[in-house]
C-alpha cells in the first residue's frame, strides 16, 4: 500500500541535505523569527524556534509579533563535558541566553532565549569548545545516553565510549552546518553526491534514539527507548556484551488510543564490536520500514507492533551480519540516581547533586547554581556528567581537591537535603518555552511536591522513595509513563493522573484518574498513601502496590495502555 | 488681485478686508492718485490738500531681522516685530540664520537678532553653520552696524540663553552698535519679548517716527498661518509598547479630536498642556508648611512649572526668604552644580522656611508645553493624531522622580479621558516630493514622525524610496511600531530598515554602525538626491550620526576630513539634512 507522504518528507528531499532557505532568513533582522518550512529544518541543527509564551497575549496589542527566541540544544554523548565546555555553555546563557541552562532528560544542555541575531555568535561558541548541536533534534538518531556514574569506572568507560562511536557513527555528515553556522564555504554543488550514507536525502520518519544501561541501574529508562543496550559484565567486572532492546517510546496524543507510550522488548544479545554494526542495521531498517506517511505513527515503536519483532529481528540480522543471541539474564533495581559523594576504583571521588528539575539558575535566597557551577568548573579539573534524571555529577575529583569542592557546593547552597519524593521527581520544560505544553510542569511540579510532602508526612511515609514525573503534555519528555505516579497536562491546571509503573522502569503505568486540578491530585493521592501505609507488603513499591491493592489495572505494553483505563477499586472507602 | 493688501499690513483683519474691497478692484490711476494722497495728508499735517501739492515720499529704511529657530518662536516673534517696524517707517526684511550669508552683514545698517539657545548651550540645529562663521575669523567688521539682541532661552537649563549672549558680544566685539540692550526671555517669553520689540524699535527707528515715509508694504510677505491656541482632545488609545518586561515605557497615544483634527503635515508636532503629579504637589505644599489651600493646590497643579529648580529661583528664594544659607550657597559659587538633578522641592525641603502661598508662586514659572511629534498621517488616520512618549523616570537624591508630561500621559491620563494640545508646526521638517527617496534615522521616540512619514507616502502612493533606521535597547522588548514596519516593508512603501538594538549583545551597538555598515549604499542613495532626515536625542545620538555621515564620505569617496565636511554641510545648505532632535 503506498500512502501518500507527510509534508515534512517533501520538506527534507527538497532541503539540499537540510539548508533549505536558513541562510537567506537569517539575514532576515526585522522578524525575530523563520519561515514554516526553515522552523522544520532546524531542529536538524539543533534547535527550535519558540516563543514566550507567558508575554503572547500582549503582543499584538503592542504592536509587536511573537516574543520569538531559539531553544538550543548541545549534544552531549553520555552526558560527560569537561569544564572549560561548561563553562562555554554557562557564558553562552549569560550573554546572550536567558541566564539559566537547562539539562535535560537525555543528559545535556539546554539553552533558552537566544535571537536571532545572536545564533551564529553562539554557534562558533559551542564549536570553539568542540561542542556540537547537530542533530540533537530532528528525524536522526539523537544524543546517545549511557548510565554516567563512574562508581563502575572500567564498565562505565566502555560505555561512555560505546555511546560515542554510536553517536560519531550516526551523525549526520552534511556540511550545510558548518555553512549555515560557521561561515563555511558551501561546497559547489555539494547538495549532489552522496553526502548521507546511512540517512541519504530524506534521513529518518522521525526521532530515533538510542542509550546504554549498566544494572542494576536502570537511570536512562533503557525500556523508554528506539533502541536500548543493556550491558552485561562478566566475572572481572568487564563487558561481556549487551541485551538489545528495540521499539520503546512515551509520546502519545490525548484521545487517540492508536498513539501509546511502549516499552521496549528484548530482542537480543549481541558482543560489544558487534554493537555498532547493530544499531546501524537497526537505523537502516526503521528508515525503510518506518511509516513515512503519518508522522503520529512513525517512530520505531509502531513499526515493531506492525511488522512484528521476529522479522525485525531477521531483517537486522541480515543486514548487520550479526546473528543475536539469546538475551542474557539482568536485574535492574531503580530508575534514580545516587546522590552524594561515591569513590570508585581509582581512588577518585565523584559528586551527585540533585538539580530540581535540571534547571541551572540562581534562585534568589536559595542555591545559586549558574553561580556555584561556574566557580566549580574553573577550579575543577575532572569533569562534569549530566544524568538521565536532569542531575549533575561532579565527576572525577582528586582526593586532595574533594574538601575545596565541598566547600563551595556548601557556599552556593548546591546540596538542598530534598526529600526521597523530590530527589526522585523529574518535570519536563512545558511553558513558557514548550510550543506544544497545554499545561505547567516545571514550573509547578517543586510546589506540587511540597503538599505532597506534607500528606506523605502525615501517614508516615516521609522516607519512602516515589517516583513522580510530570509533563506539560502527553509527548512525555520527562517519562511519565514509567514513573509509579505520573501527571500529564491536560490543559491549563488540569492533569492526567497515572500510576502503576514499575519502580525499576520496567512496567508502564495506566489512566487513573482526569482532569485533575492542584486540589482533586493532593484529593485522589492522600487515600492511596494512607492505603499503601496501612496494606502494603513488606519492602512493596508504591507503583506494585496500587495494582496489587486492586487501585488501577496493570499495563502489560503499549498497545493495552489505554485499556482498562481509571479507578478500579474506591480509595475513598479506606480513607477514615 | 483680488486682496492686494496682505494680512501682514498694519491693519486690523476687518480694516483690511474693507481696504481689499476698495483697492482689489481698483484701476492703476486709481492707486497711484491714493498713493500719492496718503503720502501728502502726512505731510499737511493731516490737513487734506490737492494731490499735485504732495511732497514726494521719501524711501523707508531698511532693517535687517535675524532669527536663529528650531521650535518656531523666534521666527514668530520675528514676523511680529516686522509687523511693527512697518508702522514705524522701517522696511524689514526676514532673514532665516539658516539662509544667511554672513559676509552680506557688512552692508546692513540695522541689525535684530532673535536666537534660541538649545541642546546645551548650542545654536539650533539649522543655524549651527552660519553661526560658526559669525565666530569664526572670516566674519565681516561690522563697524557702525546698529544692533539689538534678544534671547530665548528657559532658565532650567545651566547654559541660559547663551546663544543670544554669545552673538549680542561678538557683534560688538566686530564693531557694531548696540542700540537696546540684550533681553534674556525665559519659557514665557511673551511679555519680556514684546516690551524689547517696542523699545528696540524705538532705538532704531527713523527720528521723525517715519512721518511721511510711504510704509513698506512687503508684498511678498504670505500670510502667516494663523494662529490657533490650544484645542481639547480625547484620548481614543493609550497603549505602552514596549514589552511588560522592558525597563523602558514608551506611550503610543491616539487622540481624537471634536471635528477636525489640527491642521498638521507630518513632520509637524504638537505642544501638550501637562498637569503636575498631585502627590508631588501636595508634597511640596508640605514641606513648604502650606496645608490644604484647594485653590492654592489646584493652581500649582494645572499652571505652575513646581518641578525646575535655576539659579534664578534659588535667587529669588534668597532674596524672599532672606534665608542665609541659601545666601551662602549662592555666594560659594557652586550653586550650579548643587541644582543638578535636583528640583524645587529639593530646595525647600533642604532649606525649610514657613513659606507663603504668595511666596510659593514667585519661586515658579508657569507650566509650559510640551512638544511631541505627531506620529500620524491625517491621510490614513483621519480626523486624530498620535504621539509616542517615553516615560521620563529616574531617580536622585534618593528621590524617585518623573517628568512631568510623560508621567502625566503615564501615570495619570487613561483611556477616554480629555487633554490639551497645540500644533507646533515644523516647516522645517517636512516630506520632499514624492519623488524624491528618504533616508529616516529614528531611534527610541526618534521615530514617531518616521511613522507619519511612511503613512503619508503610502497615502500618496509616493515613488521615491524610503529607506528607516531605527534602534533601541532590546529586540524582543523595545521593537516600537514592529508589526507596523514589516508591513510597510511587506507593501514597499519602505524600501527597507535596518535596525541596532543596544542591549542585545555584548558590544552596544547604535544607529551610526548600522549607518556606518551600510555606508556604500548610503552614499549612493545621497548622491542620488536622497533626503536625510534625523529625529530624536540631540544630546549624543544627532552629533554621532552626522560624525558618523561624515565618515562615511570621507570613507566611501576617498575625501579629506574638510572635503567630507563640506560633503555633509553641502547636503544641509540644500537643506537636505534635516533634524529635528531634542
Ligand atoms: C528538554 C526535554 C525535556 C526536559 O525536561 O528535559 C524535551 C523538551 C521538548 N521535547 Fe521532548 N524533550 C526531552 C526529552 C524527551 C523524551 C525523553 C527521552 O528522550 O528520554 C521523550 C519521550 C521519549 C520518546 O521520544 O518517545 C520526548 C518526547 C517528545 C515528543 C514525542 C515524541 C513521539 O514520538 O511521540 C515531542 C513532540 C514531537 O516530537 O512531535 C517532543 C518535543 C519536545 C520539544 C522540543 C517541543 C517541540 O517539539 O516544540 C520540547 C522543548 C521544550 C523546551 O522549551 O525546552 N518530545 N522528549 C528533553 C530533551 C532531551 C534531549 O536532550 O534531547
Ligand atoms: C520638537 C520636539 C519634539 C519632541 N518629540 C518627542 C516625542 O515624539 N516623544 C517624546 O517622548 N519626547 C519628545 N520630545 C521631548 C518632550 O518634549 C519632553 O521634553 C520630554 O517628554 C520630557 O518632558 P517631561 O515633562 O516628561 O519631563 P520634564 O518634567 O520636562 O523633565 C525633563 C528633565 O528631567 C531631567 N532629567 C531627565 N532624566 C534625568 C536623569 N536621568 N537624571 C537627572 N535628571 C534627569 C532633565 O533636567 C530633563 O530636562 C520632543 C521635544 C521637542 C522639542
Ligand atoms: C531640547 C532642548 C534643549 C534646550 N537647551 C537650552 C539651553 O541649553 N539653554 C537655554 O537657555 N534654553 C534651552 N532650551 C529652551 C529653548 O531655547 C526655548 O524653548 C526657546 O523658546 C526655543 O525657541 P525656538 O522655538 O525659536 O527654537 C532648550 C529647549 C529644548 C527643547
Ligand atoms: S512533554 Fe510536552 S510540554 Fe513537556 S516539554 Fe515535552 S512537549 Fe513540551
Amino acid at each position: 500500500m503506498t500512502k501518500d507522504l507527510s509534508r515534512n518528507e517533501h520538506l527534507k528531499e527538497a532541503s539540499a541535505f537540510l539548508r533549505g532557505t536558513l541562510a537567506e532568513g537569517l539575514r532576515e533582522e526585522i522578524t525575530g523569527g523563520i519561515i514554516e518550512d526553515d522552523q522544520q529544518l532546524v531542529k536538524f541543527h539543533g534547535m527550535y524556534l519558540q516563543d514566550d509564551r507567558d508575554l503572547r497575549s500582549e503582543r499584538g496589542r503592542k504592536k509587536m509579533e511573537k516574543a520569538f527566541a531559539f531553544m538550543i540544544r548541545v549534544r552531549i554523548p553520555g552526558g560527560v563535558c569537561t569544564p572549560a565546555q561548561l563553562l562555554a555553555i554557562d557564558h553562552i546563557a549569560r550573554t546572550y541566553g536567558n541566564h539559566t541552562m537547562r539539562i535535560t532528560t537525555r543528559q545535556t544542555f539546554q539553552l533558552h532565549g537566544v535571537i536571532k541575531s545572536n545564533l551564529k555568535a553562539t554557534m562558533r561558541e559551542i564549536d570553539r569548545v568542540l561542542l556540537t548541536t547537530i542533530a540533537a533534534c530532528g528525524d536522526v538518531n539523537r544524543n546517545v545516553m549511557s548510565n554516567p556514574n563512574p562508581y563502575q569506572s572500567r564498565a562505565h568507560a566502555a560505555t561512555i565510549a560505546m555511546a560515542r562511536a554510536l553517536s560519531d557513527h550516526l551523525l549526520p555528515q552534511t556540511p550545510a552546518y558548518r555553512e549555515i553556522w560557521l561561515d563555511g564555504e558551501r561546497i559547489a554543488g555539494g547538495e549532489e553526491e552522496v553526502v548521507e550514507p546511512i540517512y541519504g536525502k530524506t534521513y529518518l520518519p522521525r526521532k530515533f534514539k538510542i542509550v546504554i544501561a549498566i544494572p542494576p541501574s536502570n537511570d536512562v529508562d533503557v525500556f523508554a527507548h528506539d533502541l536500548g543496550y543493556i550491558a552485561i559484565l562478566d566475572e572481572n567486572g568487564e563487558i561481556g556484551g549487551y541485551n538489545v532492546t528495540v521499539g520503546g517510546g512515551m509520546g502519545m496524543t490525548h484521545g487517540q488510543p492508536e498513539t501509546y507510550p511502549r516499552t521496549a522488548d528484548v530482542m537480543g544479545f549481541c558482543k560489544p564490536e558487534q554493537a555498532v554494526a547493530v544499531a546501524e542495521a537497526v537505523v537502516t531498517v526503521q528508515r525503510d520500514w518506518g511509516d513515512r506517511s503519518n508522522r503520529a505513527h512513525a517512530r520505531l515503536k509502531y513499526t515493531i507492533e506492525d511488522r512484528g519483532l521476529d522479522a525485525f529481528r531477521a531483517e537486522v540480522e541480515k543486514r548487520s551480519g550479526v546473528t543475536l543471541e539469546k538475551a542474557k539474564p539482568f536485574q535492574f533495581t531503580s530508575t534514580g540516581d545516587r546522590y552524594g559523594w561515591t569513590e570508585s576504583e581509582d581512588g577518585k571521588g565523584h559528586l551527585t547533586l540533585f538539580v530540581q528539575n535540571g534547571r541551572i539558575k540562581d534562585i534568589p535566597g536559595g542555591p545559586q547554581w549558574l553561580t556555584g557551577l561556574k566557580h566549580i568548573a574553573e577550579v575543577h579539573d575532572g569533569d562534569f556528567r549530566l544524568t538521565a534524571n536532569q542531575n549533575i555529577i561532579i565527576a572525577n575529583v582528586a582526593s586532595d581537591k574533594r574538601w575545596d569542592i565541598g566547600k563551595l557546593v556548601d557556599k552556593y547552597k548546591l546540596t538542598a537535603d530534598a526529600s526521597p519524593v523530590r530527589r526522585n521527581s523529574m518535570a519536563c520544560v512545558a511553558l513558557p518555552t514548550c510550543g506544544l505544553a497545554l499545561a505547567e510542569s516545571e514550573r509547578y511540579l517543586p510546589d506540587l511536591i511540597s503538599e505532597i510532602e506534607a500528606r506523605l508526612a502525615s501517614h508516615g511515609l516521609t522516607d519512602d522513595e516515589i517516583v513522580i514525573r510530570m509533563t506539560g503534555c502527553p509527548n512525555g519528555c520527562a517519562r511519565p509513563y514509567l514513573a509509579e505516579i505520573g501527571l500529564v497536562g491536560k490543559g491549563p491546571g488540569k492533569y492526567n493522573l497515572y500510576l502503576g509503573a514499575a519502580f525499576d522502569g520496567s512496567r508502564l503505568s495506566k489512566l487513573y484518574a482526569e482532569d485533575l486540578d492542584n486540589g482533586a491530585i493532593v484529593a485522589h493521592l492522600d487515600p492511596l498513601f494512607a492505603a499503601y501505609k496501612s496494606e502494603r507488603e513488606n519492602g512493596e513499591r508504591f507503583g506494585d502496590f496500587v495494582i496489587r491493592a486492586g487501585f488501577v489495572a496493570a499495563t502489560s505494553n503499549g498497545p493495552d495502555f489505554h485499556k482498562s483505563t481509571g479507578a478500579q477499586r474506591s480509595a475513598e472507602l479506606i480513607t477514615k | 488681485m483680488t486682496s492686494p493688501i496682505p494680512t501682514t499690513a498694519p491693519f486690523a483683519q476687518e480694516e483690511i478686508e474693507i481696504l481689499n474691497r476698495v483697492v482689489g478692484p481698483a484701476s492703476a490711476t486709481q492707486r497711484a492718485w491714493l498713493a500719492g494722497f496718503l503720502a501728502g495728508l502726512d505731510a499737511a499735517g493731516g490737513a487734506a490738500a490737492q494731490p499735485e501739492l504732495a511732497a514726494p515720499a521719501q524711501p523707508a529704511e531698511p532693517l535687517t531681522i535675524l532669527y536663529a529657530t528650531e521650535s518656531g518662536n523666534s521666527e514668530k516673534l520675528a514676523s511680529d516685530m516686522a509687523k511693527a517696524a512697518r508702522k514705524m517707517g522701517l522696511k524689514p526684511s526676514i532673514v532665516d540664520m539658516a539662509d544667511l550669508d554672513v559676509a552680506s552683514l557688512a552692508s546692513v545698517k540695522r541689525l535684530v537678532v532673535i536666537a534660541a539657545t538649545w541642546g546645551e548651550g548650542d545654536p539650533p540645529a539649522r543655524a549651527v553653520r552660519t553661526y560658526g562663521e559669525l565666530m569664526g575669523e572670516g566674519a565681516p567688521r561690522l563697524d557702525g552696524v546698529q544692533f539689538g539682541v534678544l534671547a530665548l532661552g528657559d532658565t532650567a537649563y545651566a547654559d541660559f540663553c547663551g546663544v543670544g549672549k554669545k552673538i549680542d558680544a561678538r557683534l560688538e566685539a566686530l564693531g557694531g552698535k548696540r542700540v537696546a540692550d540684550r533681553v534674556d526671555c525665559d519659557l514665557d517669553f511673551a511679555d519680556p519679548a514684546g516690551k524689547w520689540i517696542e523699545t528696540a524699535l524705538k532705538a532704531l527707528a527713523p527720528e521723525d517716527g517715519g512721518r511721511g515715509r510711504v510704509i513698506a508694504v512687503d508684498f511678498g510677505a504670505k500670510a502667516g498661518a494663523a494662529e490657533l491656541g490650544p484645542v481639547e482632545a480625547e484620548i481614543t488609545e493609550l497603549i505602552d509598547l514596549n514589552s511588560s518586561q522592558s525597563e523602558k515605557e514608551t506611550y503610543h497615544l491616539e487622540l481624537s479630536f471634536d471635528g477636525a483634527a489640527p491642521a498638521y503635515k507630518p513632520g509637524d508636532s504638537l505642544d501638550l498642556y501637562p498637569e503636575n503629579d498631585p502627590a508631588y504637589v501636595d508634597d511640596l505644599l508640605k514641606a513648604a508648611g502650606l496645608g490644604s489651600d484647594g485653590s492654592l493646590r489646584a493652581e500649582l497643579t494645572k499652571n505652575r512649572d513646581i518641578t525646575t529648580l535655576s539659579l534664578k529661583t534659588l535667587e529669588t528664594y534668597a532674596s524672599a526668604t532672606g534665608h542665609q544659607y541659601v545666601k551662602e550657597l549662592l555666594d560659594s559659587g557652586d550653586a550650579r552644580s548643587w541644582i543638578a538633578g535636583r528640583q524645587l522641592i529639593d530646595l525647600i525641603q533642604q532649606f525649610p522656611i514657613a513659606l507663603t502661598s504668595e511666596q510659593l508662586l514667585k519661586f515658579t514659572r508657569p507650566l509650559a508645553p510640551r512638544a511631541y511629534s505627531i506620529a500620524s498621517s491625517r491621510r490614513e488616520v483621519g480626523e486624530e493624531a498620535h504621539l509616542l512618549i517615553s516615560a521620563v523616570r529616574y531617580e536622585t537624591f534618593g528621590r524617585a522622580r518623573k517628568g512631568v508630561a510623560s508621567g502625566y500621559v503615564a501615570d495619570q491620563l487613561k483611556k477616554g479621558q480629555r487633554l490639551r494640545v497645540k500644533l507646533r508646526p515644523n516647516k522645517h521638517f517636512a516630506l520632499p516630493a514624492p519623488d524624491k527617496d528618504i533616508i529616516m534615522v529614528g531611534p527610541g521616540t526618534g521615530v514617531a514622525p518616521f511613522r507619519a512619514f511612511v503613512q503619508e507616502r503610502r497615502a500618496t502612493e509616493a515613488k521615491g524610496r524610503s529607506w528607516l533606521f531605527f534602534g533601541d535597547r532590546q529586540f524582543t522588548h523595545d521593537f516600537l511600531y514592529q508589526l507596523e514596519w514589516q508591513d510597510a516593508l511587506k507593501d514597499g512603501v519602505l524600501t527597507r530598515m535596518d535596525v541596532a538594538f543596544s542591549r542585545d549583545t555584548p558590544e552596544k551597538v547604535y544607529v551610526q554602525h548600522r549607518i556606518w555598515d551600510k555606508r556604500r549604499e548610503l552614499i549612493e542613495w545621497l548622491d542620488k538626491g536622497a533626503y536625510f532626515y534625523i529625529c530624536g536625542d540631540a544630546k549624543a545620538m544627532a552629533k554621532d550620526v552626522r560624525a558618523t555621515l561624515v565618515r562615511a564620505y570621507a570613507d566611501v569617496k576617498g575625501l579629506s576630513a574638510e572635503a567630507a565636511e563640506k560633503a555633509v554641510s553641502d547636503l544641509d545648505r540644500e537643506h537636505r539634512y534635516l533634524q529635528d532632535t531634542y
